[in-house]
């Protein structure tokens, strides 16, 4: 095994296994998601009438878009332990040994990753009460759109908390970002009858397209997904989202200290 | 083994605070093998130095070679014969003692019956033996450094490097690292620079560097050092320590010097102390509260070489004796 999946892997597997020693954090985070839908969804099953979506109940529909923030949220706030590690010392002992900077981004990225993806597969058991049947390459193409996604922002989260003093700064920040990304995404409502000025800004956000590779293998299997340039598109922004993500940390470990110039006098 | 040499390093100001020179023009060599104190007050610099050695800041100038590698071109081959010992353990409290030797273990690649072997022979001196199941968080501050210190040793560091490793810890478990420490050194032949400001723990080393404000007062064996302030030194509390100093120096022609509410005579021989206590007492006894005759020990001498009241002349004299 390689370096730098070993080291990836020893760190991502800490990460998991801190989560599953604070039970109440796995309850936590499943069950405020799941209240949110069982509201909003019967706040708004009346109210839900989008153009050309006869037949999808808020609930169905509001679903993936539960998924989602489960994954952005759990993910990103995952992430924060990088500075409790910080602040315990862990990281610094990590940060001194032979390896490589690749690795420390990735060991902390996949833990969340893992993390968010547990919590969002616990959820996943209401699909058969909408009438969403996954088959097995439904499931694979789900967990495919899982696993982008939490990297993706878990890097993201990964980027910010790296230069960030304290806990409650990161939430404060996270939450003034993440929402409205999260809100013009179309978990909430489609995009079909926004203003075009907000459309365009949602086509551009990122979490959009993560909304699309999560919401459609509940409806088309993996051959037709494949062949969509719809859910193509929203792959690719995905993965390249995850990319820059994964670099910009990686950029941002690498950066050290520097001392500046003598001053004069 | 450790090469530091012309090292400079300022921290960048702000709008409020003005850039701080936090090293100027350090070089300090390390032989292979030494065990080497690295001392000073706080804000001398010994903590920036630490962070560049360990290579997690980048100096302004300079350059340093670790094992014969250039720490800023080659930080990998660098990190790989490091170990480093930070003043807050580098542990995750929330895992078992073994997890958290497991992890290290991945970090450095150790794996099967090799990284078995490596891990009880660290383990072997320490007190963990019976509570490698329990979470490091349940552990005392002696027994988690020893977690620290193991997780370290495992990996054969060729250089460690400690940071303040004894704060916090009891006189008792103090001893008792310090003394594995030693025994581990010896026995392995490792190179250690250790940051400490307890003298007592620098008897036994090899050598004691001296910083203030950024720079290398004094560098040599603590029995060099401690020949710096003479064999015997007159120590004196006063009712008016300033004016007894003021008088001693005008009546008697001593170089007295005030340190905290002492006033002190040092570099006096052996046999010269007693004579002058007794003229001094017979002199001033109303003024002297207690007077005592002490031989040096290395707080002395850190008193000595980074009291402010030392002038620069002074200290580049001192510089020249110790031969630094």
């Amino acid at each position: 095994m390689s370096s730098l999946v070993r080291v990836s892997l020893a760190l991502a597997k800490r990460e998991f296994t801190r989560f599953i020693r604070q039970p109440q954090r796995v309850v936590g985070t499943v069950a405020q998601p799941l209240l949110f839908w069982l509201f909003l969804g019967a706040g708004f099953a009346g109210s839900f009438r989008p153009a050309g979506m006869e037949g999808v109940t808020y609930l169905e529909y509001f679903y993936p878009g539960v998924m989602l923030m489960m994954m952005l949220f759990a993910s990103i706030f995952s992430s924060i332990t990088i500075i409790e590690d910080r602040d315990a010392g862990f990281l610094q002992g990590v940060l001194v040994a032979p390896v490589s900077r690749l690795a420390i981004v990735l060991g902390k990225v996949l833990g969340c990753t893992s993390i968010a993806m547990v919590q969002t597969l616990i959820f996943t058991v209401a699909a058969p009460f909408l009438g969403l049947n996954l088959g097995l390459g439904g499931l694979v193409m789900l967990l495919l759109g899982f696993v982008l996604t939490g990297i993706g922002f878990a890097a993201l989260g990964f980027l910010l908390a790296w230069g960030m003093k304290s806990t409650s700064a990161f939430h404060a920040v996270m939450m003034v970002f993440l929402m409205p990304l999260w809100m013009l995404s179309g978990a909430l409502f489609p995009l079909g009858n926004v203003p075009a000025a907000m459309k365009m800004v949602m086509l551009a956000n990122p979490v959009s397209h993560a909304l699309v590779i999560i919401r459609m293998p509940f409806y088309y299997g993996p051959a037709t997904l494949l062949a969509d340039p719809h859910y193509l598109t929203s792959l690719a922004v995905t993965v390249a989202w995850a990319v820059l993500c994964l670099g910009l940390s990686m950029a941002r470990v690498n950066k050290r200290d520097q001392g500046v110039a003598v001053p004069a006098g | 083994m450790i090469r530091i040499d012309s090292l400079t390093h300022v921290y960048p100001g702000s709008r409020k605070v003005p850039a701080r020179v936090a090293i100027s023009d350090l070089t300090l060599a390390v032989n292979e093998g030494e065990f080497v104190i690295l001392s000073g007050p706080n804000g001398s610099g010994k903590s920036s130095l630490f962070r560049i050695l360990c290579g997690m800041a980048l100096p302004t100038s300079g350059r340093v070679s670790i094992g014969g590698f250039d720490l800023f071109a080659e930080p990998a081959r660098v990190r790989a014969i490091l170990g480093v010992v930070f003043q807050s353990p580098a542990v995750d409290k929330h895992l078992s003692v073994a997890e958290n030797i497991a992890i290290h273990a991945d970090l450095y690649g150790l794996s099967g019956a090799g990284f078995r072997k490596l891990r009880d022979e660290a383990l072997a001196w320490t007190d963990l033996g019976d509570r490698l199941d329990q979470k490091v968080e349940t552990l005392s501050g002696g027994l988690a450094r020893q977690v620290e210190l193991a997780k370290v040793l495992m990996t054969n560091p060729k250089v460690l490097l400690l940071d303040e490793p004894t704060t916090g810890l009891d006189p008792v478990s103090r001893r008792s690292f310090l003394d594995a420490l030693h025994r581990l050194q010896q026995t392995r032949g490792m190179t250690v620079l250790m940051t400490s400001h307890v003298f007592a723990e620098a008897d036994d080393v090899d050598r004691v560097a001296i910083m203030r404000q950024g720079k290398l007062l004094a560098y040599d064996s603590p029995t060099a050092l401690k020949a710096m302030i003479g064999t015997e030194m007159v120590v004196i509390h006063a009712r008016d320590t300033e004016g007894l100093a003021e008088r001693l120096r005008a009546d008697m022609g001593l170089a007295v010097r005030c340190i905290g509410d002492e006033v002190r005579l040092e570099e006096t021989e052996n046999g010269e102390s007693l004579p002058l206590l007794e003229k001094i007492l017979e002199r001033y006894r109303p003024d002297v509260l207690t007077i005592s005759i002490k031989q040096p020990g290395l707080d002395d001498v850190f008193v000595h070489v980074t009291s402010k009241a030392v002038p620069d002349h002074a200290l580049a004299l001192d510089l020249k004796r110790t031969g630094t």
